[in-house]
């Protein structure tokens, strides 16, 4: 509903809440979008729908059997029909059994995607704020030998496969130093509740460095820009005039200017995080949802892979949302495209 | 700093990416005319000649079945570097297309953009995964996976375009005259488009090439139809507490310096094509 | 400069790790283990799904058990008695069994366990099984539709699960009458087992073990770190041994072969879904060429690293399978005649052609198995020669299956049973599982199997057995149909804590890393 449908109705919103309810119908659709083009492209797959549901069990089933299974499960209905039973059935909740892991989809992606989560996160805070801090001082002073030194950092960034990134501080810090723990999440041997904080984070280095040293590119560049655009900037101008030195400039004026774009480039960099979660995942043999997508992919496993679809399109839609509405609220002349 | 200052040093900047650019074309097509040529028999087996650090004769070392990293990571260059090729050249097509037809009318643009929002909503991987399973996994699933999921970024530049050039005057002019919608595109809209095609084609080539080797890295494709960069790092992973690191590094660098040569061969064509951006 | 830095920083852990190994020698001995196997079982610990299918469920009781000789020693049954028309199983049970949530183990529970796992599929021997009834609160009696030898086989494989705990959260929360239980386990991860108090059995020496499913490399890596106790490697990491462990090289009768289709390309579709029949493969002359073109010895020093034995049936030393089925391998010349006699002939790229056709074969493997890929790539480097282009393909489990009935494929058995070689060669098999890719199907040896089937004893089937190998004049094994290209028998590898004691081991089967638990009870810790 638009803002011009609201005020017919009678109702006063806010703009910014306009916009929101606006983009969150949007994402809706995006949503029912993504799950139809991902059920689609599942259901092209050269695989046979009985033995991709029921994976290493399928050895045993007889053809009458699988009769009644594809009977009860609608495989022999049309593609739209199984679309609607399905979404029908993920409205619910219930995204069915994931065939590699014999346990419910959401299950095996809530557990998948917590454990992503504790990589995600700080990754995305740490090169967050290493990005935004290296932005500010490459703007800081445009065309110094910091300048050009992280601008030629963030350019080999650019460049650079994450994975062999994460294997070479594989090789060096867990292989060859010992100095980070080899794989997984927690030390072997030891239960959850038995597992220390410490031994946590110990395990968490590696991944978490790879992931903020990936992260980082983006932001600095970004802001670095916005910081330099700044300083060159009327107020700037006005705050050497007064004696200012460029640092105070940077951290006072600058660093205000940059710190909403700088979070904007995050919030819509999360698609690229989670890429870059899958491969690290698989480097340090972290039990996280990009390598369950990348099974699900790999065996077959249908339910799994339309679920991973939908949370992850979830996850890049809100990231993308509060982006939106971010820059939003730095700039509402700029009538972004809903 | 004065006028005729400025215009050296913008002539020079123009003239230092253009070399960059030409130095590094010649070293890629260098590297990979290289690779091509060398002994088919150092990408077999070789028994007694397994897992060999780098040395003489043995530039990168060998692997745990004696086959020659030099001759098989060029050789995984050259595939990926083919894969990008078509993949930007496929996308590169598409996103035209999609812009085009979405300057039909309003409904078709929605469509068009909706079909862009579906696709960047997904996860850049994800979504490959997803085109790569649909289509059996196998080699060609790998390249098509690529291949489709790299224009809309470029669409959406494309529509912006477009969307600049119909509402310039002279394009109304044009219309007015009663020039259809075939004539506009031909004879203006295309020409318009044609540096950003150029350009984001080139922009594409690194993400197709990185993208194309994480797909093979996590998996998919066959190992070992064809050596390619993704998959010796995977190959590589399994034996590096076996302490054979240059099975992992030296593949990967190869990539990062082709990946780089690319980025080079952008900026000196951007600075061809357009000289304002070289200032950049 | 490289490796010296090398060499200095390879120091740090090393003496990190002798200071680790310097603290416990003072302290009491260890009663926890930490290993590291490849085989996790990803459906979960339930022998009606296939868990513990070599034998030795680890959480749960099996009937009989093989001891390290191989030979069949009592567990849960006290008696088995076979009757006179071989149709029905007569066990009585011992009474001192109980599961770990307290319930004792009743004829009941074994009932349900062999009617459920008959209905639920399980393994093609159970077929087989008419009925389980149960005769008495400790005796029970399995009634077969037909006579079948093999039978007995899951007396030793499959697990006995509890007719009340029984339900579809089973798997992941295992409740069994094994030495021990399952206190958690996080997929992909690792699995946490602590010692079942009221097993019946002798007491284990650990009474803790955490199992790592970490992968091959992640594993070698953590062992490296002297963060395991017991791991099982891959040839290509056999030889880095870190300090504190010890290699053990355990023979096993776990073999790589190569599987052809035998029938014709045609419309047909395998049960599984794909195509049936490959015409290069199907042609006999190919595939006893390919047969005595193999160096199987050179194979085990480059592809096994020296880690195995060639192998030429699917039970080689086995006391069924028949050495006169062997014809001599490493002979390119012989191959050659062969190849030419049958029409194919040299084509311009060296491939060989016949009726239009080349003979190119794509080969299927596991995808991410080093080991394998390494079979694959050896062969199809040898058999290039001879002008045969085989096309290693790494694939899933999934697209093998799909696709193993028209494309070669390279697998791996290895049982203690005729069972497995009557899976892999009858027709009976066909797409159950990945018994009979190749869709082998040769009236003579059926015969012979349904002789050996219906045979008194395993001792009085085995002249059948070997027959169906080769019986003068038809067989599949190499003189005969040559339906497989038997490669090695590996040897399961392992490195262990210097102080772990692992006791005498058996001649291993296929099993993914879990048949050295077999043992387990014998583990010893001999440091003070």
């Amino acid at each position: 509903m638009s803002v011009s449908a609201a005020g017919a109705a009678g109702l006063r919103l806010p703009p910014l809440l306009a916009f929101l309810l606006r983009r969150l119908l949007r994402l809706a659709l995006l949503l029912v979008c993504v799950a139809a083009l991902a059920f689609a492209l599942a259901r092209a797959a050269p695989v046979d729908p009985v033995e991709a549901f029921l994976g290493p069990a399928a050895a045993q089933v007889g053809p009458e059997q699988r009769a009644a299974i594809a009977a009860r499960w609608g495989f022999d209905q049309p593609a739209p029909m199984q679309f609607l039973h399905w979404l029908g059935k993920a409205l619910r909740g219930d995204l069915g059994e994931s065939s590699i892991f014999a346990a419910p989809v959401a299950q095996v992606i809530g557990e998948r995607f917590a454990a992503s989560l504790a990589l995600m996160l700080p990754a995305w805070l740490l090169g967050g704020a290493l990005g935004f801090g290296l932005g500010l001082a490459a703007g800081a002073r445009e065309g110094g030998w910091l300048d050009r030194a992280i601008r030629l950092y963030a350019y080999l960034l650019a460049a650079l496969p994450g994975f062999w990134l994460a294997m070479l501080l594989l090789i060096v810090f867990a292989v060859w130093l010992g100095w980070a723990p080899v794989c997984c999440a927690v030390p072997p041997g030891l239960l959850p509740d038995q597992v220390s904080l410490g031994q946590r984070l110990a395990h968490l280095v590696l991944p978490v460095a790879t992931l903020s040293v990936l992260g980082v590119g983006p932001v600095a560049l970004h802001t670095r820009a916005k910081v330099a655009e700044a300083m060159r900037a009327d107020f700037a101008l006005y705050a050497f005039a007064q004696g200012a030195g460029r640092a105070e400039v940077a951290l006072r004026h600058a660093a205000r200017h940059a710190a909403l774009p700088a979070l904007t480039i995050l919030f819509a960099g999360m698609g690229e995080l989670f890429g870059g979660s899958v491969v690290a995942e698989q480097v340090f043999a972290w039990p996280g949802l990009g390598r369950a997508a990348i099974e699900a992919g790999l065996r077959a496993d249908v339910p799994l892979l339309l679920g991973i679809a939908l949370a992850t399109a979830l996850f890049v839609g809100c990231g993308n949302l509060i982006a939106d509405l971010l820059a939003q609220a730095v700039d509402p002349r700029q009538r972004r495209r809903a | 700093m004065n006028a005729r200052a400025k215009i050296k040093a913008r002539v020079n900047a123009r003239g230092r990416l253009l070399l960059t650019g030409l130095t590094a074309a010649l070293l890629l097509g260098g590297a990979l005319l290289a690779g091509h040529g060398m002994d088919a028999a150092l990408l077999r087996p070789r028994f007694g000649l397994a897992a060999l650090p780098p040395g003489p004769g043995y530039p990168f070392g060998t692997d745990a079945l004696g086959r020659d990293l030099l001759a098989r990571s060029l050789r995984g260059l050259e595939t990926s570097l083919l894969v990008g090729l078509l993949a930007a050249t496929a996308s590169t097509l598409i996103a035209l297309l999609l812009a085009g037809l979405a300057m039909l009318g309003r409904a078709a643009d929605a469509i068009v953009g909706l079909a862009v929002e579906t696709c960047i909503g997904l996860p850049h991987l994800v979504l490959m995964i997803l085109v790569a399973f649909a289509l059996g996994g196998g080699v060609g699933a790998v390249v098509a996976a690529v291949a489709l999921t790299h224009w809309p970024v470029l669409t959406r530049i494309l529509r912006a375009e477009f969307q600049a050039v119909l509402t310039a005057d002279y394009v109304i002019h044009a219309r007015r005259f009663g020039h259809g919608p075939w004539f506009i595109l031909r004879r203006h809209l295309l020409p318009h488009a044609l540096p950003q095609l150029a350009v984001g084609f080139v922009l594409m080539l690194p993400h197709a090439i990185l993208h194309e080797a994480a797909l093979t890295f996590v998996g998919f494709g066959i190992a070992p139809a064809r050596p390619s960069i993704g998959g010796l790092l995977a190959e590589a992973l399994g034996s590096l507490s076996a302490g054979w690191w240059w099975l992992g590094v030296l593949p990967g660098a190869l990539l990062l310096a082709a990946v780089l040569c690319l980025d080079g061969i952008a900026s000196g064509l951007r600075a061809w094509l357009s000289p304002r951006v070289a200032e950049a | 400069m490289l490796p010296t830095l090398r060499r200095l920083a390879a120091l740090g852990p090393a003496l990190l790790l002798a200071l680790s190994l310097a603290a416990p020698a003072l302290a009491a001995p260890r009663s926890e283990l930490v290993l590291a196997l490849p085989g996790e079982p990803e459906r979960g610990y339930d022998p009606i799904q296939g868990w513990g299918e070599y034998g030795h469920p680890l959480f749960q009781s099996t009937l009989l058990r093989r001891d390290a000789d191989l030979a069949t020693q009592p567990d849960l049954a006290r008696s088995w008695h076979l009757s006179e028309d071989r149709l029905s199983w007569d066990i009585t049970l011992r009474e001192d069994a109980r599961f770990s949530d307290g319930r004792p183990l009743t004829a009941e529970d074994v009932v349900f366990t062999f009617n459920t796992a008959a209905k639920a599929g399980g393994t093609v021997d159970l077929s087989a099984l008419r009925e389980a009834s149960a005769t008495g609160p400790h005796s029970l009696r399995l009634t077969l539709k037909a006579p079948r030898i093999t039978f007995a086989e899951s007396f030793f494989t499959l697990g006995i699960v509890p007719a009340a705990g029984y339900g579809p959260d089973y798997a992941r929360h295992p409740i069994g009458s094994g030495p021990y239980r399952l206190v958690q386990w996080a997929p992909g991860q690792q699995m946490i087992a602590e010692a079942n108090p009221d097993y019946y059995g002798p007491k284990p020496a650990f009474t803790r073990l955490t199992f790592l499913f970490t992968g091959e490399a992640a594993s070698h890596a953590a062992a490296m770190a002297g963060q395991l106790d017991l791991v099982a490697v891959p040839p290509s990491l056999a030889r880095r041994v870190p300090a504190g462990m010890r290699r053990v090289v355990v023979r096993s009768v776990d073999n790589r072969g190569i599987v052809f289709p035998m029938r014709p390309a045609g419309d047909a579709r395998s049960p599984t879904g794909g195509p049936v029949g490959n015409d290069v493969t199907a042609d006999p002359a190919i595939r006893r060429a390919i047969n005595i073109a193999l160096d199987r010895r050179a194979l085990v020093e480059a592809a096994l690293l020296g880690f195995g034995t060639p192998a030429y049936g699917p039970a080689d030393g086995l006391p069924w399978s028949n050495p006169e089925s062997r014809l001599p391998d490493a002979d390119p010349e012989g191959a050659t005649r062969l190849l030419e006699e049958a029409g194919w002939r040299p084509g311009p790229d060296g491939i060989r052609v016949k009726e239009g056709r080349a003979a190119r074969i794509p080969l299927l493997y596991f995808a991410g198995d080093s080991t394998r890929q390494a079979l694959a790539l050896t062969v199809a480097e040898m058999l290039r020669p001879l002008g045969i282009a085989i096309e290693p393909e790494g694939r899933s489990r999934e697209d093998t299956r799909r696709l193993m009935a028209s494309r070669a494929a390279l697998f791996g058995w290895g049982s203690h049973n005729p069972a497995e070689v009557y899976n892999l060669y009858s027709a009976a098999s066909t797409g159950h599982g990945f018994f009979n890719a190749g869709h082998y199907a040769n009236p003579a040896v059926e015969a012979h199997f349904a002789a050996a089937q219906s045979a008194a004893s395993l001792e009085a089937s085995l002249p059948e057995w070997r027959a169906a190998e080769w019986d003068g004049r038809t067989g599949y094994g190499m003189k005969g149909d040559a339906a497989w290209a038997w490669l090695v028998n590996l040897d399961h590898i392992y490195l262990a804590n210097r102080c772990l004691d692992l006791g005498r081991t058996q001649i291993e089967p296929h099993g993914h890393g879990w048949p050295i638990t077999a043992g387990i009870l014998g583990w010893r810790w001999t440091c003070p």
